[in-house]
């Protein structure tokens, strides 16, 4: 049914009226001619037909002999569309036109995006990219995508691979950075202690041990030397000349025990912060380079407050350096209260505070060999001091280049 | 007419036994109705009469007068007729 449509429609038809005394003779000689005709119709006593446009034409002597008049009402399909667009021309010019302009913008690169660049500067890439061809305006048939990224390669031995692909009129470098080894400090140094601590081991890689173990050194004695002494001659041969030593760059690992002392104290009657729920809100503005002041508040709006910040920034659009941000500092209000505690729980309050001032100073890691926490006699009795002794084994050395005037 | 008579019940009968459509064989027209509708008829011989109210179609045997309203006929072409509208009576002349 679709096809038998899109064949009337190709062909074009004719909506005829049919007048005469007889209709019905000329629809008969039709169907002997094989010529289709369907939506036949009467209003009153004209009969109207459809028939095909190339039947159209040869039905005037099957007209004459039915003795009926034929008219042409109506038309409709593709030849008389045709006829209708012949005679707009500028229109069909104008469509013409616009796919080729779109076929003309499409088949060529307009934008180079550089990605994947960590430390080269993509403009350097891409003026690379642009030397071999690649650069917004060149048509994409031209392009030797293969070509360009090897080219690309050789021009810039920091990367270690580059791939171009396409996306429409955008052409996009994935370029991947060579990781070079950073250059070693080779010159000559000690290695000298960090840390007072008693040795425990000694293990000199480069240099020669300067402590031994049970030695108790000081922050800032030398541990190993970073000098080589001659080989000494062998026995019962005199020695023809002298080497002097050498200077070479120490290295090894000294580990020593070392000691963390801390203190902390806890009053019995402790004084502790507690919201009111009052707060002051300052708000301020910024957008571009400018500030603007949307709410203000005192400098100092309360006896005792603590600040709260809260940065709020707009999502801005990519390649914007254009960035809105609001700044609000929440003022709320403090008040001081006293709380009463037992001597136990003081002790603990202590001995806590204690061990997280000493624990800032314990790098991160280390051995704890032991851990000591001593009370110490007060005369006061509402305040509860804690001493607490931390001991650590760890690596103690820190290599320090020689000075060479 | 008698003679004629028997010449087609054996044709049908072979027609029967061959088991060949006997629309075919005997040379008479399918009719087929949707609902009051439409009605296509296959294996027509031409169109005697056609108004808004009456349709009558030529078979090989006599002929088929349809009656009833807004009678249109949809397709006309070599092997059949599609008549469309409100349909009302069908009558068979031999």
């Amino acid at each position: 049914m679709l096809t038998l449509r899109f064949t009337n429609y190709l062909h074009g038809t004719v909506r005829a009226r049919i007048s005469g005394p007889m209709p019905e003779k000329f629809i008969n000689l039709c169907l002997a001619r094989g010529i289709f005709l369907w939506g036949i119709a009467k209003h009153n006593d004209d009969m109207f037909v459809s028939l095909r446009l190339g039947d159209f034409f040869r039905i005037r002597p099957l007209a004459r002999r039915s003795r009926t008049r034929v008219e042409a009402v109506g038309h409709a399909g593709f030849p008389f569309a045709l006829k209708r667009i012949r005679r707009r021309k500028m229109l069909v010019a104008g469509a013409v036109l616009f796919f080729m302009l779109l076929n003309l913008l499409a088949s060529r690169v307009w934008f180079v995006d550089v990605s994947g660049n960590k430390e080269m500067a993509g403009e350097r890439i891409a003026a690379v990219a642009a030397d071999q061809g690649l650069k917004p305006g060149i048509t994409k048939d031209g392009l030797d995508l293969k070509k360009v990224e090897k080219e690309m390669l050789l021009a810039l031995p920091e990367l270690a691979w580059v791939g171009v692909s396409l996306t429409g009129t955008r052409a996009v470098i994935e370029v991947v950075e060579k990781t070079l080894p950073k250059a070693e400090d080779r010159s000559p140094a000690h290695v000298v202690a960090d840390k007072d601590g008693v040795i425990i081991e000694v293990i000199a890689i480069a240099g020669q041990a300067a402590v031994k173990k049970g030695d108790t050194v000081k922050r800032g004695d030398l541990l190993i030397k970073g000098f080589v002494d001659a080989p000494p001659a062998a026995p019962g041969q005199v020695p023809i000349i002298t080497l002097p030593g050498q200077l070479v760059r120490a290295g090894g690992i000294v580990k020593a025990r070392v000691w963390y002392d801390s203190y902390g104290e806890a009053g019995l009657a402790e004084e502790v912060y507690r919201r009111t729920g009052r707060q002051t809100v300052a708000v301020t503005l910024r957008a571009g380079g400018r500030e603007l002041q949307v709410k203000k508040a005192p400098a100092q709006p309360y006896a005792r407050f603590e600040a709260e910040t809260v940065h709020k920034k707009l999502p801005g659009g990519r390649n914007s350096d254009f960035t809105v941000e609001s700044t609000i500092n929440i003022f709320h209000e403090l008040i001081a209260e006293t709380r009463e505690i037992t001597a136990e729980q003081a002790r603990d309050l202590a001995r806590g505070r204690a061990l997280a001032a000493v624990q800032d100073r314990i790098p991160e890691g280390v051995q704890v060999v032991a851990r000591e926490v001593a009370v110490l006699k007060t005369a006061e009795p509402s305040i509860v001091r804690v001493k607490v002794t931390v001991e650590t084994i760890e690596d103690i050395g820190r290599t320090v280049n020689i000075n060479q005037q | 007419m008698e003679r004629r008579r028997g010449r087609r019940t054996s044709l049908q009968r072979l027609a029967g036994l061959l088991e060949l459509p006997q629309d075919i064989v005997l040379d008479m027209p399918r009719i087929t109705m949707l609902g009051n509708k439409q009605l296509l008829v296959e294996n027509h011989k031409g169109l005697i009469e056609y108004t808004g109210t009456l349709v009558r179609i030529k078979l090989s045997q006599g002929e088929l007068a349809i009656t009833g309203s807004d009678l249109v006929i949809g397709n006309f072409q070599a092997e059949q007729l599609l008549v469309e509208g409100t349909l009302t009576d069908i009558k068979y002349d031999v």
